[in-house]
């Protein structure tokens, strides 16, 4: 019983394409043995619905054609790289298919062992990741980032709360790549709310990502890297619960922080506001209004939040709406539709994400808000991205945002 | 009435190597088959391209079985696999027992481009295959090549035809014509055009498995068969990463084997009487085989099983010895002693020996007719196997995914470009019809214009319709219809297609049905019975139920 004849058993596996299933793994292959093939994820797949299936065969061929033989694993490139990961059929799944998990296991395998398989700007971005531990390539200069964070506060009519770090504080703020790096106002709003409710909170000393996107595009390792770096950092500050304003970063954070017992809880702003700072606090907060129409607006619900984490934050996005003084919310039928921004799927196919969109688009015109409100930064710049295309005169503004506007100023 | 040199009885894989062989060496050639190709023994097997593991006691049959495995490479590596196999030993009295099977695989592994017999620590057994019982002490591994025995017979046939031969299903023999003590024709009733018909002939080659002996009767000789019969059980998908064996409750060999995109858990050995046409797993032999692999696979009990096959073995008639120790070879019997020339028989023989029992038939007849032809079934590649296909650039070329492709490519290698040039004239062709396999609309149509099916369980064994975990819930109305257009099929035999197959199926589900396939089942009797309206419309289509359609 030596190493070399298991060498050799393994130069077989790799030569047959069959790389054994883990244990963690085959429970997931495992959800999929209870399909019953009645193709209602596929009536309901945002995927589908854009582009045909005739594009993209949808999640149940993810479900039974592809997860069937693992040796052929390398056949459904061309189709799982186009799922956009919003977790609609898992939820309409009459038997508790985990299709999302298949698609980022399949992922995994690919970019493992057929990286050639894998769509080079995912490669790219993968680089990024590796390189910066983070999402985005960060500013070269951090005078840059400071004077673009400033133009946003000016813009916006927003305070400047200032960064801190400190040891021992009951909350930690976790902005995401996209916040820290790109849409500067979602972070400095999260601060803003935090310091009006006097919340003893603390940010990273060096910010790197959760993890998320290094899943999505089958680089596990980094991402197993990510989250354990991003565990100790945690662990050294010693708060008692992690605060995020990003969708994806939610679902993410608290998956890791369950597998990897960090035992902090893991909130959305909107379930830290109103579970935390609660209803009553929250109600008395917001400052009147000094518009004469009321505002009208409409919520756009992030995936990462309704289907892979709780629909109870959406509630709660309304239930703080309803708080704000002159804000008439009107429901969009499409609320609950996959913006085609997840699953990295803008990366390489952006024709894809934007079909996917488009329902969207239709009904957001249709409720005839002139603002579209979302808790996730990359929800917003997706959305902010297609009504610009369309030339929409809709705007679009991150709830965090929308929220620290509407709080009084203060010195 | 036509004429030929000499009539294969059976389209198992043995008749259509004998068709292929004579065919190649010029011989004038009619297979008859009384039901469709592989339909009946082979196409209940595992398709294992045995090294002849289970044999080491016969050096001469491994050494057959070794030689013929490089020549299926040679020749049908399109449809074969090579699969690992663990056996894990869960105490020291399992090691001892496994004879001198190590040094006799491990002298005939290198021909067959595999390593000798390896034995592995428990933690990389585990590593290799975590569903494996973790108590286990070591584990055995080894590696065969496995076949879809569908596609192989189909193969076989369709070189035979393109080498000249004729290939005729669905036509039952009989009786066999004589004169003097000589083979002079056949007579036989195809059930397609519902008529007598016959053909002259100087030889036959009786490759009836199972009914070998019945056939036999016909022309008056006599044939003994030991018929055992022996049950899979077939899991939704590949549960286990390679082949699992194990030994069962009363120390016979019992196997997981990945086969296609499910797993085969076989298989039971049982002599037996009944009818093969109507036989269907029992309870018994169910239990059995999860009883005994629960052991090393504990996990075994929760997988999905979607239905069951049994399939009876032809063996050679040695009696008053258990199954396991009658020889796997096979005897070519000249019944020309017994005043019956013309006549040769087969009994005995495995799957992996196809070729070499026909290579051995037909060099008897070609002795008989006192023709002197080289066999070059060995040598020459089967339809499909001229060349590497790239998956990928078809894909890309033809706009059909790739898993479609590869799926496709497996069952016919090179051919399938002429599946896909259909698409070019049919856009609309690329639909798919199997969502499980998955199938499409072109390669439906292709199947049924090349390669001769009347139902859509003859479609069934050529492009794995309706194998998958839905069982033809989705693709046998769609299929049906195609199947109708192609072969212009009346309303009323459109219906009775579609209730055929589904009786087919049922025949296999039956028996194991459980846990998520009754989920499956209420699916499938709603659309066919709910919304299709079928089970009002059997009265009318004049259907009789099948024997496992009984109610009890």
């Amino acid at each position: 019983m030596s190493e070399e004849e298991y060498r050799t058993v393994l130069a077989t596996l790799k030569e047959e394409a069959i790389y054994p299933y883990t244990e963690d793994e085959m429970q997931v292959v495992k959800s999929v043995e209870s399909c019953i093939n009645c193709g209602l994820c596929i009536q309901h797949c945002p995927v589908v619905a854009a582009v045909g299936l005739d594009s993209f065969s949808g999640p149940r061929s993810i479900a039974v054609e592809l997860s069937r033989s693992p040796p052929e694993y390398w056949t459904t490139a061309d189709v799982v790289y186009l799922c956009t990961g919003c977790g609609t059929c898992r939820e309409v799944c009459p038997k508790d298919v985990d299709i999302p998990e298949i698609v980022n296991l399949i992922r995994a395998r690919i970019f493992k062992h057929r990286p050639d398989l894998v769509p080079k700007q995912l490669h790219a971005a993968d680089a990024i990741i590796v390189e910066h531990g983070l999402a985005f390539v960060p500013w070269e200069d951090p005078e840059e980032k400071v004077e673009s964070r400033n133009m946003r506060l000016e813009r916006l009519g927003l305070r400047y709360v200032p960064d801190q770090v400190v040891k021992g504080a009951d909350v930690l703020f976790y902005p995401g790549c996209q916040a820290e790096e790109r849409a500067q106002e979602v972070k400095e709003s999260a601060k803003i709310i935090l310091d009006h409710f006097k919340a003893k909170f603390t940010l990273l000393e060096e910010m790197n990502c959760c993890g998320l996107p290094a899943t999505l595009l089958g680089d596990d390792k980094t991402a197993l890297e990510l989250a354990l770096r991003l565990k100790k950092k945690v662990k050294d500050l010693g708060v008692k619960m992690l605060v995020t304003t990003c969708a994806g970063c939610t679902s993410n954070l608290a998956r890791i922080a369950e597998r990897d017992a960090w035992g902090i809880p893991v909130y959305h702003m909107l379930e830290f506001l109103v579970e935390e700072i609660g209803i009553a606090k929250l109600s008395s907060a917001f400052k009147q209004s000094t518009e004469e129409e009321p505002l009208r607006v409409t919520l756009h619900d992030p995936c990462h939040l309704i289907k892979h984490t709780s629909r109870i934050t959406m509630d709660y996005a309304g239930q703080i709406l309803s708080l704000i003084p002159d804000v008439e919310v009107t429901h969009s039928f499409a609320h609950d539709s996959c913006c085609g921004g997840g699953g990295l799927v803008s990366y390489h196919a952006g024709d894809v994400a934007r079909a996917v969109m488009k329902e969207n688009l239709a009904a957001i015109e249709e409720t005839g808000a002139s603002r579209v409100v979302t808790p996730c930064p990359l929800c917003t710049a997706q959305l902010e991205d297609s009504l610009f295309r369309q030339g929409s005169s809709v705007e679009v503004d991150d709830m965090t945002v929308f929220i620290a506007q509407r709080l009084p100023q203060k010195g | 009435m036509a004429k030929y040199d000499v009539v294969v009885i059976g389209g198992g894989s043995t008749g259509t190597a004998v068709a292929r062989d004579c065919a190649m060496r010029g011989l004038k050639i009619l297979l008859l088959e009384r039901d469709d190709i592989a339909s009946a023994t082979t196409g209940a097997c595992a398709g294992m391209i045995s090294s002849g593991l289970k044999y080491m006691d016969e050096p001469n049959i491994v050494d057959m079985c070794s030689d013929e495995v490089v020549n299926f490479k040679r020749i049908a590596r399109h449809v074969m696999e090579k699969n690992p196999i663990i056996t894990p030993l869960l105490e020291m009295s399992d090691i001892s027992s496994g004879g001198n099977f190590a040094e006799e695989y491990s002298k005939r592994a290198e021909t067959r481009d595999v390593p000798p017999v390896l034995f592995l620590t428990p933690e990389d057994s585990l590593k290799i295959e975590p569903t494996l019982n973790p108590d286990l002490i070591a584990s055995i591994y080894f590696e065969e090549y496995f076949i879809s025995p569908f596609a192989l017979c189909m193969l076989q046939a369709l070189d035979a035809k393109q080498h000249g031969a004729d290939i005729k299903t669905y036509c039952e023999v009989t009786d066999i014509l004589t004169k003097k003590g000589s083979i002079t024709g056949v007579q036989y009733f195809n059930r397609i055009t519902d008529k007598m018909e016959s053909a002259k002939t100087r030889a036959i080659v009786n490759a009836a498995g199972p009914w070998a002996h019945k056939i036999a009767a016909l022309a008056g000789a006599k044939l003994e068969l030991r018929l055992n019969k022996g049950a899979h059980v077939i899991l939704d998908r590949r549960v286990v990463n390679v082949g699992v064996i194990a030994k069962a409750i009363e120390g016979r060999m019992i196997y997981l084997f990945p086969h296609e995109n499910t797993v085969l858990l076989g298989t039971t050995a049982l002599d037996t009487w009944e009818d093969p046409d109507t036989l269907v797993a029992s309870q018994d032999e169910i239990e059995y085989l999860l009883k005994s692999m629960e052991w090393v696979v504990p996990s075994i009990r929760d997988a999905r099983i979607i239905r069951t096959m049994e399939g009876v073995r032809p063996l050679i008639p040695t009696w008053k010895i258990p199954e396991g120790d009658v020889t796997r070879g096979y005897e070519v019997i000249d019944h020309e002693p017994e005043g019956v020339s013309g006549l040769i028989s087969f009994a005995g023989g495995k799957l992996v020996m196809c070729r070499h029992m026909a290579e051995a038939a037909t060099d008897l007849v070609c002795k008989n007719f006192g023709i002197e032809a080289e066999c070059r079934t060995h040598i020459e590649p089967l339809p499909g196997n001229s060349d590497d296909v790239d998956i990928l650039a078809l894909a890309k070329e033809y706009g059909v995914s790739q898993h479609t492709v590869e799926r496709m490519r497996a069952r016919r290698g090179t051919e399938i470009v002429m599946i896909l040039e259909l698409t070019r004239d049919h856009p609309e062709w690329k639909t798919t019809i199997c969502t499980c396999e998955p199938v499409i609309e072109a390669e439906l149509r292709y199947a049924i214009r090349a390669t001769f099916p009347q139902t859509l369980n003859d479609l069934r064994r050529r492009i794995r319709l309706g194998t998958g975990p839905c069982q033809g819930t989705f693709c046998t109305f769609k299929a049906a219809t195609i199947l109708a257009e192609e072969l212009e099929l009346s309303g009323a035999d459109f219906q009775l297609e579609i209730v055929d197959f589904l009786a087919e199926r049922w025949k296999g589900k039956r028996q194991s049905i459980r846990g998520e396939q009754i989920a499956q089942e209420e699916l499938a009797q709603g659309i066919y019975a709910c919304v299709g309206n079928l089970d009002q419309a059997l009265e009318r289509l004049d259907y009789d139920l099948k024997p496992w359609e009984e109610v009890l």
